[in-house]
């Protein structure tokens, strides 16, 4: 609450004095320390609005008691609050009976049956039997108001609590109620469907059964789930779920309110991605190739076959690639292998998409998701966080509009932010440091923006806003930012354990433990456990896929890498994996990479898989397993282990947990956490490392030396969607079926320009390839370049240079 | 950004009318304040709130479109469904029952020959009761496009349907109607007026009236 | 009425023809209530209106002064908005002050707005009233031409612009956050209190709600100083009011008069009786929210603020609904109740669903299908929106709509049980209908 103070004051209620924190809700104070007063509409993360008034209470006032709603109440000293009174629990009663005269008894064939917070307190508190004798309400039965939700008027209670998050925390209000009174009833607008990144939100916070999301929809009774805590490994913000299954099959996944992260809310990647889990593409068995197909392998067969390949070339010229979405201990477990066993020095978590690795690891001062709620200013010069990180955009967006801070967006096309900032920049791409350099000295329009960074907390959130962006134009702005007012930065990193697969050395400028690999002190240290460490110095993931390419590099392993999609220069990548030697994959499926492969190893995934994870703050939490992957496959740091041994090495991995044990033992930033640490109490919030003293000093680029490049031409903005073509969301049949139409954005000038109209069909030429796409004029981005939505199928091939041309097809045919 | 202007959001509505909507976009501290006279107005454009209607409105505030309907279902003078040319409504709360006011609504729905709540495929009339129109002083009262008639009996009120059926008036005037058809009234009205209703939306100068549109 | 000042409805009575004109105000001393005004402080115009004791004559009756300071001091902007949503069954008075002397309320706003250091000023009047609308945005354009609204007001540096807002249907908007939000342009859902509207109203800044008449009132009090208000009518009922008159009386219509006469007088001497010399049975003292009176118990009660409450109803907003002694209660009772249950909002549960349901049992009794534990489930249901069955009336709701439905069925159950009881006896009861299980 932002009005609530630290102070705290003394209320009595049912006849025991109770100290709560001063200002806070009643029902909230009352639940804290023990008094459970039922509601139907109040949510802890929603502005009260005592609407249901299931939670009326007595409050002695000057004039006698009154009966009032305890969610819309705050405390006061000496205030004397009755919940169980007679005129309580009889207007209680009254609540609950005129509550079901209009819901229906379907009970038995709901969803939420068994979980229902109407059911229980009707047990709890409600009348035996209904005097209504009328006719209930009728309303058509469940209607699809999305490709994800369907809605049952009929059930609906009109507790407000769908349609004031989609206007309150995600901003998208596409369903509203609609009619009045006795009629009034929760709907869209015709043809507009509930089209929300965050419907699911609506669904699970439903205190009935009204909302039903397709995925879950008559896949399991409550009482049949088994369920774990666990953190979302769609993205980088490591939002808490918890994960349900039925019949040794994911089935649902929901959110758990952890404060510094996600408080409850996940976007519907979060929530429905679970599907690749049981897609029957998933890979199964090892593949090994013959000729131009895979054929199924023992296990026996093909890591013989792999450790054999990789013995035969020198450790120099084998790299690995990859670790980003999966665990701490199996980045480690990746890092130790490719570092003790093969003994390359070339390893590279990032696809030549990210931020410099020392930059990320080293950030000071870093930001954390719960600065937003104080911060005074905001500087988001990043990728659209609605589509990269849409949990991390619920908290800039609550932070802009309830809290009032001042929000500064910059980017090169309209954000999902924007309607709720305060200042909006615009640039081409490439003239990041004009911009900058503008910003820095508060010149012309910039003056306002520069007096706003000057108002305290600042929190800057700093990634590439395209995949072409030049990555230390980041660093440029950080280092501004670092000198403001209470500043606190952020950086934006794409895939969901990259921190942590950064921490654990899957760079080749880091060892495990943010330490360096330059580092004498760090290399010693660590050789005293791990024996010597390649002297040369590694390249990174373009340099890796260079060197296949050219043949200094002859073998790679993947650990659910796909550079084939993901590099920003696929023709590069493409031809380093048919180039190499040898190549080995580590996968879920195969993918456009690990279809190049020539042993593919199947391996167990999110839910199937314990460990820790370290999200963009550096706060490290636990994923935990609840069922076993699919078929033969393994954990990955198993077959590492297998592949050590055969190669005459010893990895030391019979478990997750020895390696998290020898993570805590050498890698300095993580020196004595435990699991246990995790598992249980305050550590469930997940654990921030503190950075250790005598860290690494960054080296930020000045920003002057960050100079614009204006590529001639149109620049490219390749921005990332939500519902790409990556694996994990083509594999989800209710997400991929979200995948947007691939079309290129043509600002209205360059349009006239080109001669081209919406809906045209272009050609749009890179250096890699030529697509054509239809076009959208777009009067939100910048003159002078163009925007293609990254990584969908159609558009995949253009990879991410600075620039394209587009071309009129000829004949201007349309379709 | 540039924000779209109203002749670019609502190129299809007549000049007075989109300079109408840009006067009252303006005369609000916020925007959203608009939505109300911009339902009228696109009413008076469409006939009705339509679901274009709602649209356009929702272009014009910055709102959604469900957020603009559900504001136009809340108010019962938004008619979502293409009403008549001439709305009959009449009321049948307290003051006007207890003076008979449901025979009143008989003879309107006999006149016209649709019943409560509908309106007929000619498009002529739609018939509604209504709650208390604050004319309970010259019960029976009825409105015809939010224009008022008092005192109307039963059989003044059939003649007042057949009138309108073969009259026509392109501008429904209360004055007029009060003087052919109109009994006991709340209070002496004064002077007649000239300004009246064109549709079934209330003829008030923002909006638009009678030799105004 | 002869010895009762008039101050509201005396140019209207006098100058049928023009009342409502810029010409006709000024030559009767119109706006110079204003002028001197204007060289009062802010201050010293708020305080002629707390000395007024004039209380709010929307339907609450809270003290417009009392009101007025609960604007916090800092603040700015702050807004005024009348309310001229009048919609409660009964209830035209507003209509005529709009309709007859839009100037009257014109220059009250000014003046109140210049009181309490408002520059934009709303009148919301409700979407049913396009001729009373016509004439206050005509009155306010007049007001425009001549000065006395836009920027440097009659050269003493006070800005203030007027604007009109028509509703489009929904009584609920009457309650002034409900007014609030439909003003905003959202649905006419009353807010939680508090925050009260002084401290947090429109577009969240500090907003006077007034009733059109409690403001039309204020340029008599600056040219008469507020004292004078407050000596006319009894202490705690000061000033003159407009009455709204319906349903079974001779002579219908809006009387102001000066409170402290007996209802009787009311009836039968300003309203001319009952026609057709019938008995009175009952009638509604406030508008269709307040409970009932009847003839034995009432008849010769003050009509004033104080007596009316002590005697379990409200004078509200001054409507006053006559019904005699052929009246089918039980269908009246209904036909309010109906009312009720069209308006609710629907955001609260037990307004949303009690009002529903209780029109839905009335009209089964109605249509002879009652039974005789309908009596009892009705006064429970009352009882479960307005627990205690009190007056004035306790709510499990969020505003004052849900318990307003209870009145006429308390009313009725009060001093008519034997008449719902006889009605559903003589259809035969129909306790055959079965009490359905809860799933």
């Amino acid at each position: 609450m932002a009005d609530r103070t630290d102070s705290v004051v003394s209320i009595t209620i049912d006849g025991v004095e109770q100290r709560v924190p001063a200002g806070e809700l009643l029902i909230k104070a009352a639940e804290e320390t023990g008094t459970y007063i039922p509601r139907f509409c109040w949510h802890p993360r929603m502005k009260p609005v005592g609407m249901c008034r299931m939670c009326l209470v007595e409050v002695e006032t000057p004039r006698g008691k009154l009966l009032t709603t305890s969610c819309t109440m705050p405390v006061n000293d000496g205030m004397v609050v009755d919940t169980r009174s007679d005129v309580v629990v009889k207007a209680q009663e009254g609540i609950l009976e005129f509550l079901l005269i209009n819901h229906p008894l379907d009970c038995p064939v709901c969803d939420r049956g068994g979980e229902c917070p109407l059911q229980d307190q009707t047990m709890a508190y409600g009348p035996g039997e209904s005097r209504f004798v009328e006719e209930k309400r009728h309303f058509e039965k469940p209607i699809p108001i999305s490709d994800l939700v369907l809605l049952d008027r009929e059930r609906c209670i009109l507790c407000a609590r769908c349609t004031r998050f989609s206007d309150e925390i995600s901003g998208d209000p596409l369903i509203e109620f609609k009619e009045r009174g006795g009629a009034t009833q929760v709907l869209n607008f015709p043809d507009e469907p509930f089209a929300s990144y965050f419907s699911g939100n609506t669904v699970q916070i439903c205190p009935v059964g009204a909302l039903t999301a397709k995925p879950y929809r008559f896949r399991a009774r409550p009482w049949d789930l088994e369920a774990v805590e666990s953190v979302s490994l769609v993205d980088a913000v490591h939002s808490k779920v918890s994960v349900q299954s039925s019949q040794n099959e994911v089935v649902r996944i929901n959110g758990v309110d952890n404060g510094p992260t996600n408080q409850g809310w996940l976007s519907d990647k979060d929530r429905f991605i679970f599907e690749y889990l049981h897609s029957p593409e998933r890979l199964t068995t090892p593949l090994v190739r013959a000729g131009d197909e895979f054929v199924e392998a023992t296990w026996g067969e093909a890591l013989d076959l792999a450790a054999e390949r990789l013995a035969t070339f020198p450790g120099s010229e084998v790299a690995g690639l990859g670790g980003a979405h999966g665990t701490n201990e199996e980045a480690f477990a990746f890092g130790k292998f490719l570092r003790t066993c093969v003994v390359t020095p070339h390893i590279d978590a990032q696809m030549g998409d990210g931020l410099d690795p020392d930059f990320v690891v080293g950030l000071s001062p870093r930001a954390r998701i719960e600065d937003l709620e104080r911060a005074k200013t905001i500087l988001l010069w990043a990728g659209d966080l609605k589509e990269e990180l849409p949990v991390l955009y619920l908290r800039v967006r609550r932070a802009a509009t309830e809290l009032g801070a001042t929000l500064i967006v910059v980017h090169p096309r309209r954000t999902g932010l924007d309607d709720v900032a305060d200042h909006k920049v615009t640039y081409r791409p490439g003239q990041g440091p004009d911009v900058l350099r503008a910003l820095v000295a508060g010149e012309g329009t910039y003056a306002e923006l520069r007096e706003d960074l000057a108002d305290g907390p600042v929190v800057a959130i700093v990634g590439r806003t395209g995949r072409g962006e030049d990555p230390r134009l980041a660093e440029a702005v950080a280092a501004f930012v670092r000198d403001l007012p209470g500043a606190g930065i952020m950086p934006v990193v794409r895939r969901s354990n990259v921190l942590g697969a950064l921490d654990m050395g899957l760079s080749p400028s880091l060892l495990p433990g943010r330490a360096a690999a330059t580092s004498p002190a760090a290399r010693s240290a660590l050789e005293e456990v791990w024996g010597p460490l390649p002297e040369q110095a590694g390249w990174d993931a373009t340099g890796i896929l260079e060197g296949l390419r050219d043949g200094r590099l002859r073998a790679v392993v993947l650990y659910g890498a796909d550079p084939v999609r993901d590099h920003p220069d696929p023709t590069l990548a493409h031809a380093a994996l048919d180039t190499a030697d040898f190549v080995v994959a580590l996968d879920l499926f195969l993918t456009d990479s690990s279809r190049l492969a020539d042993v593919v190893f199947p391996v167990e995934a999110f839910s199937e898989i314990e460990g820790t994870v370290t999200n963009l703050e550096g706060r490290v939490q636990k994923v935990n397993r609840l069922l076993a992957g699919p078929g033969q496959s393994r954990q990955m740091w198993s077959v590492l282990d297998e592949l050590a041994r055969r190669m005459g090495a010893e990895l030391g991995a019979p478990t997750a947990e020895t390696l998290a044990k020898e993570i805590a033992a050498v890698a300095p930033a993580y020196r004595g956490l435990s699991w246990d640490v995790l598992d249980w109490g305050e550590g469930r919030e997940g654990v921030v490392m503190p950075t250790a003293e005598g860290e690494q000093q960054l080296q930020y680029v000045p920003v002057d030396a960050a100079t614009s490049s204006v590529s001639e031409g149109l620049a490219l903005h390749s921005g990332r969607v939500l519902y790409d073509d990556g694996v994990r969301t083509r594999m989800a049949p209710s997400l991929a079926q979200l995948m947007p139409d691939p079309f290129v954005a043509v600002h209205p000038a360059d349009a006239a320009e080109l001669g081209v109209a919406e809906g045209e069909s272009v050609r749009v030429v890179s250096e890699h390839a030529a697509v054509e796409l239809p076009v959208r004029i777009d009067e939100t981005l910048a003159e002078g370049a163009v925007y293609v939505p990254a990584n969908l199928a159609a558009t995949a091939p253009l990879g991410s240079p600075q620039s394209v041309t587009v071309h009129a097809t000829d004949g201007g045919e349309e379709e | 950004m540039t924000e779209r202007t109203v002749d670019q959001i609502v190129p299809g509505w007549t000049a007075p009318n989109r300079e109408r909507a840009a006067t009252l976009l303006a005369a609000y501290p916020e925007r959203r304040s608009a939505v109300m006279p911009l339902l009228y107005l696109a009413s008076l454009e469409h006939g009705y709130v339509s679901d274009d209607a709602q649209r356009e409105v929702a272009d014009l505030t910055g709102l959604t479109s469900a957020q603009v309907q559900s504001v136009a279902s809340f108010y019962t003078m938004y008619k979502r469904d293409p009403v008549g040319r001439y709305l009959v409504s009449v009321c049948t709360s307290i003051s006007c029952y207890l003076l008979g006011a449901d025979d009143v609504l008989d003879a309107v729905e006999e006149a016209t020959g649709i019943p409560d709540g509908e309106s007929s495929e000619d498009g002529l009339f739609s018939v509604e009761h209504v709650e208390c129109i604050g004319a309970c002083g010259g019960a029976p009262a009825v409105q015809v496009n939010y224009e008022l008639v008092e005192g109307v009996e039963p059989d003044k009120a059939i003649l007042m349907c057949n009138w309108l059926r073969t009259a026509r008036p392109e501008v429904v005037s209360s004055d007029e109607m009060q003087s052919l058809f109109g009994g006991q009234r709340s209070f002496d009205w004064g002077p007649a007026e000239q300004e009246g209703a064109v549709a079934a939306v209330p003829a008030f100068g923002p909006y638009g009236s009678a030799g105004e549109a | 009425m002869s010895d009762a000042p008039l101050i509201l409805t005396e140019r209207m009575d006098a100058h049928p023809a023009d009342s409502h004109t810029m010409e006709r105000y000024e030559a009767t001393g119109g706006y110079e209530a204003l002028r001197r005004g204007l060289e009062m402080a802010p201050e010293e115009v708020a305080a002629i209106v707390k000395a007024s004791n004039i209380r709010g004559r929307g339907g609450a009756g809270f003290p417009t002064g009392v009101k007025w300071g609960f604007l916090p001091q800092a603040m700015r902007p702050r807004y005024l908005v009348i309310n001229g949503d009048e919609s409660e069954p009964g209830t035209f008075k507003d209509r005529q002050l709009l309709e007859r002397d839009p100037h009257q309320l014109v220059e009250g706003i000014i003046l109140s707005s210049y009181a309490l250091d408002v520059h934009h000023a709303f009148v919301y009047i409700r979407g049913e009233y396009p001729r009373p609308a016509r004439r206050v945005q005509h009155a306010i354009d007049e007001a425009y031409a001549k000065g006395y609204l836009g920027s440097d007001i009659l050269s003493s540096g006070f800005d203030l612009e007027v604007t009109v807002h028509l509703g489009a249907g929904a009584y609920i908007c009457g309650e002034e956050t409900a007014l609030l939000n439909s003003l905003e342009g959202r649905r006419g859902e009353p807010r939680i209190k508090p925050p009260f509207p002084a401290v947090e109203g429109l577009y969240g800044k500090p907003t006077i709600v007034n009733n059109v008449e409690t403001i039309s009132n204020v340029p008599w009090m600056v040219l008469n100083g507020g004292e004078a208000y407050a000596t006319i009518g009894p202490e705690t009922s000061a000033g003159t009011r407009l009455f709204s008159l319906s349903g079974h009386v001779a002579k219908p219509g809006n009387y102001e008069i000066v409170m402290g006469m007996s209802w009787r007088e009311l009836f039968y001497d300003l309203a001319g009786g009952i026609p057709a010399d019938r008995a009175i049975k009952c009638w509604i003292p406030g508008g269709a929210s307040a409970p009932w009176f009847v003839p034995d118990e009432h008849l010769d009660l003050p009509v004033t603020i104080d007596d009316t409450g002590r005697h379990g109803s409200m004078l509200g907003s001054g409507a006053v609904v006559v019904m005699d002694e052929m009246t089918n209660v039980v269908a009246a009772a209904h036909r309010v109740v109906k009312f009720f249950a069209h308006e609710s909002c629907g955001q609260c549960t037990p307004c949303r669903e009690g009002t529903t349901w209780l029109e839905r049992m009335l009209w089964r009794i109605l249509n002879g299908e009652g039974r005789l534990m309908d009596l009892d489930l009705l006064l429970d249901v009352c009882d479960n929106i307005s627990p205690g069955l009190r007056w004035p009336p306790a709510q499990t709701t969020i505003c004052p709509l849900g318990p307003s439905a209870v009145s006429p069925i308390r009313s009725i159950m009060t001093y008519f049980r034997d008449e719902v009881e006889a009605m559903i006896v003589s259809a035969g009861s129909r306790d055959d209908l079965e009490e359905a299980p809860v799933g």
